[in-house]
């Protein structure tokens, strides 16, 4: 594993690559980031273009014998590399996965440009940092979960192994080491430094060992989407593998390395960079899958909508809470949801309308590789889930609604066998009388005049009696004062209260009929329940209008208590309202009096 | 005294005019619209105009607007506004439009005819006439006003027959007291209700129920 050929090989980064755009911003808000400017990234690809050129320069202009396929395919390793590295790091710039794979490319780069200047200085760097490129690499493998961050202590330990045996032990190593250009050659040894190779390759096949165990038991427990994102790693674990095959083939196997052996080892460690591209298409082909989502939500809702997110995203954990409205989540079936907390594998994005939190979608942490479908598919999720919202308003309108027209029509029903009764027990019951009497009135009229003359009497007050009665159940049906405008027949209304009333009439804007008349017998039941209930001795009638709308206000000095759902009297008036678009509230406390007050729209 | 009805039914019209023709007063027409009335009044030049306040198109309040045009224009002709239901809303609305030689019924006051004849030759003569049902509805409702309990018994009914309209004669004739008495009684009513004693009967009706009110 000397020379050009080193332990390891590299990872990519992440697996979406695409530059950060103003609309999946919001998801990369949640993490600090730090952006490049475009001069940088210019250079940074620049001076991978111009290092891969470099390493290429022996294969491009050989003049000597051919280049082994296994050189060549390392001399790539480092452009494919650096590449994905910078795609990742653009993508994702709060992720050092991104930095990682570029250093792991830029360590790929060390040998093959130093070996070629023939300065011995040149020559020892190259020996020195022959494997430089393991240590990013091992890391990546590591960190693919966590941002590039090695956080675990395994992680920080396995880290170290590589350090030391690549870096410390390779330069005591050469200190020791016989060899033409060998600057740091100072106590050459040839024992010594025989021991020192082979306690290097010791804990580098144990680093590679563990590092592969490390890995496969994260995949066995990782979620769906935690596997995609730890591909490129399992990638890395078999380059990892065939490294440590080799090595031990060096340790106790006949110590000469097969050229396709060290071939495949190479080219595995591409398997990284590779990996990451298969990621990033994939995650491109589920933005195209986004289409027939947001194509087939038109009609979506609960459990099927949790699917079909679940789906878009390749997370089948996935959680939508809907706001409830009285505060915490529930599910598509209503029962309440207790979120995941914000850390640890879980994200939580939460879905608004017009600025109002409608919902929060948890998904997999790992997710957040792909921004971009984060976002596309949250905003799918929150016109979906606004469709479901308005659709359960609708729903609940139309409930309400069903239900006031069924009252307004029994009230309707119920009001029409009372005026019947009324009616029957009343005027025409007076009627009958009265036609009887002049009957009798009639055959008495010439024998006994003055009986006759009682008669006339009794029969004219019984007449003056139904046309009263007839009066009243006309003001019932429909006040035909209202002809003269809202304010005359208010003024009529509180003079005919049985509690001093006085009126506050202020609304100079014109007023609808229905307006007029839901607003007459708001005051006129209003008053009734004052004289009925509410042991006052003042009421006061208030009628004021702002911005269109028209407020009457009755407002009583009695007892309270009032019920606002308390008998058809209220409830038929909320009605009346309602079905205006107005509203009527009850504002009665125990002891304090009453208020009424229904607000409407002037013309309605 | 000559009259013109106007109401768009023959059978109250005919009723009307029958009642009033056997009282003596003499019917010159009858109008079943606002406009036949109006041409009738500038036709016949009639002493008093009883008209229904609910007449076509609208049967609304064409008679109230019938009332105004022909006030209006000849100011002479007393108007006695006839209607199924009185409200204290028109009422005073009306008295405030149309102060003087205004009459205010209810229709079926008709079929007593001696109050009925009482009440319009009250309004030719320039006085008022307002519902007894209005006055007792605004005294009697809840809107009672500071002062009316200081009023005794006698004052109250005094109050009312002036808020109906009727003069301090025809007070002291229902009543069967004395006119002094009657004078006496206005005279204290008007101090405790702190109101000014206008003098003429018709301002001095605006005058109560302006004040009895809400």
């Amino acid at each position: 594993m000397r020379g050009h050929v080193a332990p390891m090989e590299a990872v990519s980064g992440d697996l979406v690559a695409r530059p950060v755009t103003r609309r999946n911003a919001h998801v990369l808000t949640r993490f600090p980031v730090h952006e490049h400017s475009g001069a940088v990234w210019a250079a940074m690809w620049a001076a991978a273009a111009a290092a891969e050129f470099g390493a290429l320069v022996p294969v491009i202009f050989a003049h000597g014998a051919p280049q082994k396929s296994y050189d060549i395919a390392f001399r790539l390793l480092g452009g494919s590399f650096a590449a994905c590295g910078l795609i990742a790091w653009r993508r994702r710039p709060d992720s050092r996965s991104g930095a990682l794979m570029v250093a792991a490319g830029a360590g790929f780069f060390v040998a093959p440009l130093f070996s070629q200047l023939d300065a011995p200085l040149a020559q020892t760097i190259a020996m020195l940092f022959t494997d430089v490129w393991t240590i990013p690499f091992i890391a990546l493998l590591l960190t693919f979960l966590t941002g590039g961050r090695v956080q675990t202590t395994i992680d920080r330990v396995l880290v170290g192994v590589f350090v030391l045996a690549l870096i410390v032990l390779q330069f005591i190593w050469l200190l020791f080491l016989d060899e033409e250009g060998n600057v740091l050659g100072v106590l050459p040894h040839d024992g010594i430094a025989h021991v020192l190779d082979r306690t290097q390759r010791v804990l580098t096949l144990g680093g590679c060992v563990a590092t592969v165990v490390v890995i496969v038991a994260r995949w066995r427990v990782a979620s769906p989407p935690r596997r995609r994102a730890l591909l490129p790693s399992v990638g890395g674990a078999v380059a990892l593998a065939l490294f440590g095959s080799l090595l031990a083939n060096d340790l106790i196997g006949t110590g000469t390395r097969s050229e396709l052996h060290l071939w495949l080892a190479i080219t595995s460690v591409g398997l990284v960079p590779a990996l990451f591209l298969a990621g990033l298409l994939r995650s491109r082909l589920a933005r195209a899958g986004l289409t027939d989502l947001v194509r087939s939500l038109g009609g979506m809702r609960g459990a099927d909508l949790e699917a079909a997110l679940a789906r878009a995203l390749g997370d089948p954990a996935l959680v939508v809470a809907r706001v409830a409205p009285g505060g915490g989540y529930v599910d598509a079936g209503g029962a309440p949801v207790a979120l995941p907390t914000a850390a640890g594998e879980r994200r939580i994005v939460p879905v608004e309308r017009d600025g109002q939190p409608i919902a929060a979608l948890a998904y997999d942490a790992s997710l957040d590789d792909d921004p971009a479908l984060v976002e596309a598919v949250s905003a799918a999720a929150a016109i979906a889930l606004e469709n479901e919202q308005l659709q359960r308003e609708a729903d609940a309108r139309l409930a309400e609604l069903q239900a006031s027209r069924e009252r307004l029509v029994t009230a309707g029903d119920a009001e029409r066998r009372r005026l019947e009764r009324d009616l029957h027990d009343g005027a025409q019951q007076r009627l009958v009388a009265l036609s009887m009497q002049l009957r009798f009135l009639q055959s008495r009229i010439r024998e006994d005049p003055s009986t006759a003359e009682e008669l006339a009497d009794t029969a004219s007050a019984e007449l003056a009696e139904s046309l009263q009665e007839l009066r009243e159940l006309a003001r019932g049906i429909h006040p035909a004062v209202l002809d003269h405008g809202l304010e005359t027949a208010l003024e009529s209304l509180v003079s005919r209260s049985p509690v001093a009333a006085s009126l506050r009439f202020s609304a100079t804007a014109a007023l609808s009929p229905p307006v007029e008349i839901a607003a007459y017998f708001v005051v006129s039941e209003a008053l009734t329940n004052v004289a009925k209930y509410a042991q006052a001795r003042a009421a006061e009638v208030r009628v004021s209008d702002a911005g269109g709308r028209v407020v009457v206000q009755i407002t009583d000095d009695g007892v309270g208590g009032a019920a606002p759902g308390s008998g058809s009297g209220l409830r038929g008036l909320a009605d009346r309202v309602e079905a205006l678009d107005g509203h009527l509230s009850v504002l009665s406390a125990r002891g304090g009096g009453t208020t009424v007050t229904a607000e409407l729209p002037c013309g309605s | 005294m000559r009259v013109v009805i106007a109401d768009d039914s023959v059978l109250v019209r005919e009723g009307i005019a029958s009642l009033l023709t056997r009282s003596g007063i003499e019917v010159v027409a009858q109008a079943s619209s606002p406009d036949e009335l109006l041409a009738l009044v500038e036709a016949d030049q009639p002493d008093a105009a009883v008209i229904d306040i609910r007449m076509p198109p609208t049967h609304t309040d064409e008679g109230l607007k019938a009332a105004h045009e022909i006030r209006a224009r000849y100011p002479d002709v007393a108007i006695m506004i006839l209607s199924q239901y009185v409200e204290a809303g028109i009422a005073t609305r009306l008295l405030a439009e149309v102060p003087e030689r205004l009459g205010y019924l209810l229709k079926d006051r008709v079929t007593a005819p001696g109050e009925f004849v009482d009440a319009l030759e009250r309004v030719v003569e320039g006085g008022s006439a307002l519902d007894p049902q209005i006055v007792s509805g605004l005294l009697g409702g809840g809107a009672r006003k500071d002062g009316l309990e200081r009023l005794t018994a006698r004052e109250r009914e005094v109050l009312e027959l002036v808020a109906e309209g009727l003069t301090n004669q025809a007070i002291a004739t229902r009543l069967d007291i004395a006119l002094r008495s009657v004078e006496k009684h206005v005279s204290t009513i008007f101090t405790k209700l702190g109101l000014p004693d206008t003098g003429s009967e018709h301002r001095r009706v605006l005058a109560v129920l302006r004040f009895l009110r809400p």
